[in-house]
């Protein structure tokens, strides 16, 4: 007796937003944001002093995403965090120097998401994340979770930062973000996100940069763990 | 642009302030003296205290009591702040 196939429900992309400041003039899609220092201008200039431009940049891509207040977990995945803050925090603390008490507050992976909910009035689910590379792997498998447990959608959101050069690890030169937002049900302009086997050669870590280009030029994307090749469907009749 | 002008050390001061706070579109300027730097004034919160105890201590060499009652007097504006620094100050 064959024991049933068990599948998952395909993954529906409902929307994205990229920032990548490194392709300022090239960036050839509206959903891609290349701004140096977002604007983030929905968050109150008292609380968003306080943010890199990296966490400007995801309290943008959020607000852009227009998922409401309330609805739609978030979760945060990056490698290095807000790279430099925390980092530099270490060489103060060596040098015997006190803290800076505001940098040291928001030096906690979850600190950017903490902002961005206080400035939305947002107080749904939300985690961060960090997996040594495997972060896009770690949010697809959180993301089940919650769709599995009855979500509408989810939102998943991946950053990286550079990091001081001795601690230098496959951290990228620049900042960047990117957030999706994933569902179990497709609508008008979704995508189904399809996926097969891979070989066994290992891949490098997903990095953002790589995860945009997978969302607007339909190149395939490998994962390490499951160790699949993910594609997107083009995107249906809207 | 605030009715009452700045002394030169208020405005060294509010320099302390805006740089220490990363406050931001804010100039000297734009910070009333007599106005409450907590609160309703400036808008200024209790780690922003923090953060400006700090400060004075790497600008002017005051060190504070993080305990003591009259942190609130010298933090009431820009005016008290810079009435301490230019009492305590040891740079």
């Amino acid at each position: 007796m064959s024991s049933p196939r068990v599948t998952a429900p395909e993954l529906q992309l409902l929307g994205w937003r990229g920032w990548l400041p490194q392709r300022a003039g090239r960036a050839d899609s509206g959903a891609i944001m290349t701004d140096e220092r977002p604007a983030a201008a929905a968050v109150p200039a008292m609380l968003r002093r306080r943010l890199t431009p990296m966490g400007r940049a995801v309290c943008e891509l959020l607000s852009e995403l227009d998922i409401g207040a309330g609805e739609v977990p978030i979760l945060h995945a990056s490698r290095h965090g807000d790279g430099h803050r925390p980092l530099d925090m270490l060489d103060t603390l060596a040098a015997g120097e006190p803290l800076s008490p505001a940098r040291f507050g928001l030096s906690v992976h979850n600190a950017v998401l903490g902002v961005y909910s206080i400035a939305a009035g947002n107080h749904t689910s939300m985690a961060a994340i960090a997996a040594a590379g495997e972060e896009f792997e770690a949010l697809l498998a959180e993301a089940r979770g919650y769709l599995a447990e009855g979500c509408d959608s989810v939102v998943l959101v991946l950053t990286d930062s550079p990091v001081p050069a001795r601690y230098r690890i496959d951290a990228p030169e620049y900042p960047a973000a990117v957030a999706l937002q994933l569902s179990l049900r497709d609508q008008p302009g979704s995508r189904t996100l399809t996926s097969e086997p891979r070989d066994s050669a290992e891949p490098a870590p997903i990095t953002v940069a790589q995860l945009v280009d997978w969302l607007t030029d339909g190149a395939a994307l490998a994962t390490r763990a499951p160790p699949r090749r993910w594609r997107l469907a083009p995107a249906g009749p809207a | 642009m605030s009715d009452h002008p700045l002394s030169e050390l208020e405005r060294d001061v509010a320099h302390m302030i805006i740089d220490a706070l990363e406050l931001e579109d804010i100039s000297a300027d734009d910070i009333d003296p007599q106005a409450p730097l907590f609160g309703d004034g400036l808008g200024l919160d209790s780690i922003d205290a923090l953060e400006l105890g700090l400060a004075l201590q790497k600008r002017y060499g005051i060190r504070l009591d993080s305990d003591a009652e009259e942190n609130r007097d010298h933090f009431a504006s820009l005016r008290k702040l810079s009435a301490l620094v230019a009492e305590r100050r040891t740079d």
